[in-house]
C-alpha cells in the first residue's frame, strides 16, 4: 500500500476561510469608517462569539492566541495579553503585531503605571493620546515593553484601553486594546469590551487551572509511561502500550528493560485494576524491580524479592508479572524465564511452531515468602520470544474475546519476521478485533535473536 | 493504496549516491535484514548524507515498493511487515541524529488517525520536521481523537500534522480537524487517501493539504498562528457515512456472502473493507473518485493472484445491492464503480 504522492503544497481552506472571515468584518468596518463621523462599534454579539471561540482551548497560550486574534479588528487594531506569573514575579506579555510574541518583563518595571494598577485594581483605564504625543514614552504606562510600545505608537493611536481580566476573584492580567485613525472607544464600547474580559478571563483561569494541574500531572505521569526499549546490539526488542484509558498513556500494565551489554533483564506486568492508582503501583513495582535487579539477576529470587516487597506494601493489589533474563550466547539468546500469575510467554521458533514456555508461578503480593521455578529457553536467529498482558486474550469485540488461538494462530505467519512486525501485527490485528469498543490495558513485548533462520 | 508520482531525486552527484543508497536500502528490505538497513544510515548520515533526503529519496520510496510487491502478490502481509518493520528501524535510526538538531520553531503534534495502520509516512514526516528544527510529538498508528484531543490540550502546539493513507481511517481525520481548529490550531494533511490534489483534504476542512514530507515541511512554516473552527460537513453524506460506519460489520458479512469470490482468496476481505472505505471516503469529501479508484485497485489485486478480474465489477454489484437503503452510496455505487 503506497505511503505518499506527488509533490506541491496547498495552503487553503481553513486559512482562506480564515481570510475571508477576516474580510469580511474588515469590510463591515471599512462601511461604516467611511462614514468616519460615525466611529465603528464593538457588536454586543462580539462577546459571546468571542467567549465561543475561546472555549474550544483549554491550553492557556492557544486560548490567548485566539483571543488575540478575535478582538482584531472590529475591537483593536493591535493587542496584548498581559499574564501574571501568581507563583513568581515575571509577566508575560503576549501579542502585538504578531500574535504569536511572547515577552518578559519584570513586575518591577510595572511599578507606578496604569498597568500596575489594572493588575492590583482588575479596574480598566482608558488612555486617550493627544496626537503629537502618541510617541512610545507616552504610551508607557499601559504597554511594557520598548519595541510594543514602537509598534504600537507607528499606528498612531487615538485610544489606549487597558482591561483587567478578572476571575474568581483574581486579577489574572490585562487585555490592552489599542486603536488609531479615528477609532477611539466610547462609553458603550468599553462597556462592551468590559464584558468580553471578564467572559475572557474565566475562561483564561480555567486554562491556568488546567495548566497547573497538567503540569503537576505530566510531571508525575512522565516516570509512569513504558520506557523507550534500550538499542541493543544483538537482541531485537520491539513493544507496544495502549492503556484502557487511551487518552492518559498510563495503566495497570507495566513494562521494563533493564541491563548492559551481553546480559539483559525484561519484565512484562499488570498490577490489579487500572487507571492512575494502577499505574502508581506500576511505577512502583517497576522501582523494586531495578533495585533488586542491582544485586540479582536470576528471575527466580527476584520475583522472589518483588513478591516480598509487594506483600509487604499491605495494599490489597497484587501483581503478574513474567520476568525473563536474556543472555547473548554462541548459539543465540539464552533466556531464562519466571512468572508470578502471569500467562508463560510464547516462543515462535524459526519454521512456525509455537510453544508456550513450561513455567508457572503464584500471583505476587499475596503470600509472604514464595519461591519461583524459572526455565531456560534457547532463542536462536529468526526465533522470537513473545511477552504479553492479559488485555490481549481478553479483548472483547463483536465475535466475543479475542483469545490465544488467535494470538497462536496469527503468530504462525510471522516467523521470522522479527520483534516489531510481530508487535505491530498482534497490536493492529487485537485492536480491530475490539471495533472501537472499551478494551483493558494491553502491553506487548517481543524479543528476537536477529539473523537469518 | 493508489500509485504515487516519485519524488524527484536530487541532482548531480547526491542523486547517483542516493540511487545507490537507495538500492542497497531496497536489498536489506528484501534480505529482512535491518542491521543492514540500520547502518546503512548511519553510514550515510556519518558522510554527511542530508537526513531528509535519506527519509524522502531512500526510505518512502523504497517502502512504496513493498506496497507494490504486496498489491502484486509477491509478498504476503507478514513479508510486508517484516520489510516495514527495517524501514521503521531505518527511520528511527536517522530520527536519532535529527534530535541532536537545535529546535528553532514551535511544537508540532503528528498523529494517524484511527483505522491508520501505516505508522512509517507518518515517522517521515515527524523526522524531516524535526530536521527543520521544530519541536515535534508523534503520537504512533490509529489514534482515538480523545487521546489527540489531550495531546493538544496539554502541549498547545502551533500545528498538527495527520498523516492519511487509508481511506477508512478519514472520517477520524476529520474528528482530528474538529479537534484542532476548535482549539484554534491549524491542521495540515497529507497522505495517500487524499488523492493527487488537494480536493480531498479541503473538503474535511484541513488549513493545508501537503502530499510529501517536504511540502508538510513548508506547508508548516506557513500557516496562519489561529484558524476558526471547521464549518460541519453536509448533512446528509455524513448522516449517511456515519450510518454506514455503524454498520460497518454487518454489510461486509453480507457483501461476503454475495460477492462470488473464492472464499480462500487472501484479499476478499481487504476487497470488501477498502470498496466500503472508499464509499465512506467519497460521502464525506463529495470526491466520486475513490470509489472506481479502488474498483481499479481490486483489479490489479485479483489479476496478480491469478483470480478472474470480473470479479471486480461484481463485488460492485453486490455492494450496490447490500447499500440499497442508502440511497447515496448505492447511487454512488451504481453509478461509478466500473461494471466491466
Amino acid at each position: 500500500m503506497g505511503t505518499e504522492v506527488a509533490s506541491g503544497t496547498e495552503v487553503a481552506s481553513g486559512a482562506a476561510a480564515a481570510l475571508g472571515e477576516a474580510a469580511r468584518v474588515e469590510g463591515a468596518l471599512a462601511e461604516a469608517g467611511s462614514a468616519m463621523t460615525a466611529p465603528a462599534r464593538v457588536r454586543p454579539e462580539l462577546v459571546d462569539e468571542i467567549a465561543q471561540t475561546v472555549a474550544g482551548s483549554l491550553n492557556l497560550r492557544r486560548m490567548v492566541l485566539q483571543l488575540l486574534t478575535a478582538v482584531r479588528p472590529e475591537l483593536a487594531d493591535w493587542a496584548i495579553v498581559v499574564l501574571a506569573d501568581l507563583r513568581g514575579g515575571a509577566i508575560r506579555v503576549y501579542g502585538g503585531d504578531d500574535v504569536g510574541t511572547k515577552t518578559r518583563v519584570t513586575r518591577r518595571a510595572l511599578s507606578g503605571t496604569g498597568l500596575e494598577r489594572i493588575l492590583r485594581s482588575g479596574r480598566s483605564e482608558l488612555l486617550h493620546v493627544a496626537l503629537e504625543l502618541a510617541d512610545d514614552e507616552s504610551l508607557s504606562t499601559l504597554i511594557p515593553d520598548g519595541e510594543l510600545r514602537r509598534q504600537a505608537a507607528s499606528l498612531r493611536p487615538v485610544d489606549v484601553l487597558g482591561l483587567g481580566l478578572t476571575a474568581r476573584g483574581t486579577t489574572l492580567g490585562a487585555l490592552i486594546v489599542v486603536r488609531g485613525q479615528g477609532r477611539g472607544y466610547d462609553e458603550t464600547d468599553v462597556a462592551t469590551a468590559e464584558q468580553l474580559a471578564s467572559r475572557a478571563a474565566l475562561a483564561l483561569d480555567s486554562a491556568r487551572l488546567y495548566e497547573e494541574r497538567s503540569q503537576v500531572a505530566r510531571a508525575l505521569q512522565s516516570s509512569l509511561v513504558p520506557p523507550p526499549l534500550p538499542v541493543v546490539p544483538g537482541i531485537d526488542f520491539a513493544s507496544r502500550y495502549r492503556a484502557a484509558a487511551e487518552h492518559l498513556d498510563i495503566g495497570g500494565d507495566f513494562f521494563d528493560v533493564y541491563g548492559a551489554g551481553d546480559d539483559w533483564l525484561v519484565a512484562l506486568g499488570d498490577v490489579a485494576g487500572k487507571g492512575v492508582h494502577a499505574a502508581v503501583l506500576t511505577g512502583r513495582a517497576r522501582q523494586s524491580i531495578r533495585t533488586a535487579a542491582y544485586f540479582e539477576r536470576r528471575p527466580g529470587p527476584l520475583l522472589s524479592a518483588l513478591n516480598a516487597v509487594v506483600y509487604e506494601d499491605r495494599s490489597d493489589r497484587f501483581i503478574t508479572v513474567v520476568c525473563a533474563r536474556v543472555r547473548i550466547v554462541p548459539a543465540g539468546l539464552e533466556v531464562d524465564v519466571a512468572v508470578a500469575g502471569h500467562s508463560a510467554p510464547l516462543v515462535l521458533r524459526a519454521g512456525g511452531s509455537i510453544e508456550q514456555v513450561d513455567v508457572e508461578g503464584t500471583v505476587a503480593g499475596v503470600l509472604a515468602e514464595v519461591e519461583y521455578e524459572s526455565t531456560t529457553v534457547l532463542l536462536r536467529p529468526g526465533e522470537t520470544m513473545l511477552m504479553f498482558t492479559d488485555g490481549v486474550e481478553e479483548a472483547r469485540g463483536a465475535r466475543g474475546f479475542y483469545g490465544l488461538e488467535r494470538v497462536i494462530e496469527l503468530l504462525t505467519e510471522y516467523a521470522g519476521a522479527g520483534s516489531e512486525a510481530i508487535v505491530s501485527a498482534l497490536e493492529q490485528d487485537v485492536v480491530e478485533h475490539l471495533d472501537g469498543r472499551p478494551h483493558d490495558d494491553i502491553a506487548l513485548l517481543a524479543i528476537t535473536c536477529p539473523g537469518e533462520a | 493504496m493508489t500509485g504515487g508520482t516519485p519524488v524527484v531525486a536530487a541532482s548531480g552527484d547526491a542523486g547517483v549516491r542516493l540511487g545507490e543508497l537507495r538500492a542497497e536500502f531496497e536489498g536489506a528490505l528484501a534480505a529482512t535484514d535491518t542491521v543492514a538497513a540500520v547502518a546503512l544510515m548511519e553510514r550515510a548520515l556519518a558522510d554527511q548524507v542530508d537526513p531528509v533526503r535519506l527519509l524522502v529519496d531512500v526510505i518512502a520510496p523504497a517502502q512504496r515498493q513493498v506496497g507494490v510487491r504486496w498489491q502484486q502478490g509477491e509478498w504476503s502481509v507478514a513479508e510486508e511487515h517484516a520489510a516495514t518493520a527495517i524501514a521503521v528501524a531505518a527511520t528511527e535510526a536517522v530520527a536519532r541524529v535529527v534530535r541532536a538538531t537545535p529546535v528553532t520553531h514551535g511544537r508540532v503534534v503528528v498523529a494517524c488517525a484511527e483505522r491508520e495502520w501505516h505508522a512509517l509516512p507518518a515517522m517521515i514526516v515527524d523526522c524531516a520536521l524535526r530536521a527543520n528544527g521544530w519541536n515535534t510529538t508523534l503520537l504512533g498508528a490509529s489514534t482515538s481523537p480523545v487521546r489527540l484531543s489531550q495531546y493538544l490540550q496539554d502541549l498547545g502546539p502551533d500545528a498538527l500534522a495527520v498523516s492519511c493513507s487509508m481511506l477508512g481511517a478519514l472520517p477520524t481525520t476529520r474528528r482530528f480537524v474538529e479537534a484542532a481548529t476548535s482549539a484554534g490550531i491549524p491542521a495540515v494533511v497529507g497522505g495517500a487517501a487524499f488523492g493527487p490534489d488537494p480536493d480531498r483534504a479541503l473538503a474535511l476542512g484541513a488549513t493545508a493539504w501537503a502530499p510529501d514530507a517536504e511540502s508538510a515541511v513548508r506547508a508548516i512554516g506557513n500557516l496562519p498562528a489561529v484558524v476558526p473552527a471547521v464549518e460541519p460537513l453536509p448533512a446528509e453524506p455524513a448522516a449517511e457515512q456515519a450510518a454506514l460506519e455503524l454498520d460497518h460489520r454487518a454489510l461486509v458479512a453480507e457483501i461476503g456472502t454475495q460477492w462470488r469470490a473464492d472464499p480462500e482468496l487472501d484479499i476478499r476481505d481487504d476487497a470488501v473493507q477498502q470498496t466500503l472505505h472508499s464509499v465512506w471516503a467519497a460521502l464525506l469529501t463529495g470526491d466520486t473518485r475513490p470509489v472506481p479508484e479502488t474498483a481499479e485497485w481490486i483489479r490489479i489485486l485479483l489479476t496478480a493472484r491469478a483470480a478472474d478480474p470480473t470479479l471486480a465489477a461484481d463485488l460492485g454489484a453486490a455492494t450496490a445491492a447490500v447499500l440499497r437503503d442508502y440511497p447515496l452510496a448505492h447511487r454512488l455505487v451504481s453509478t461509478t464503480w466500473p461494471t466491466s
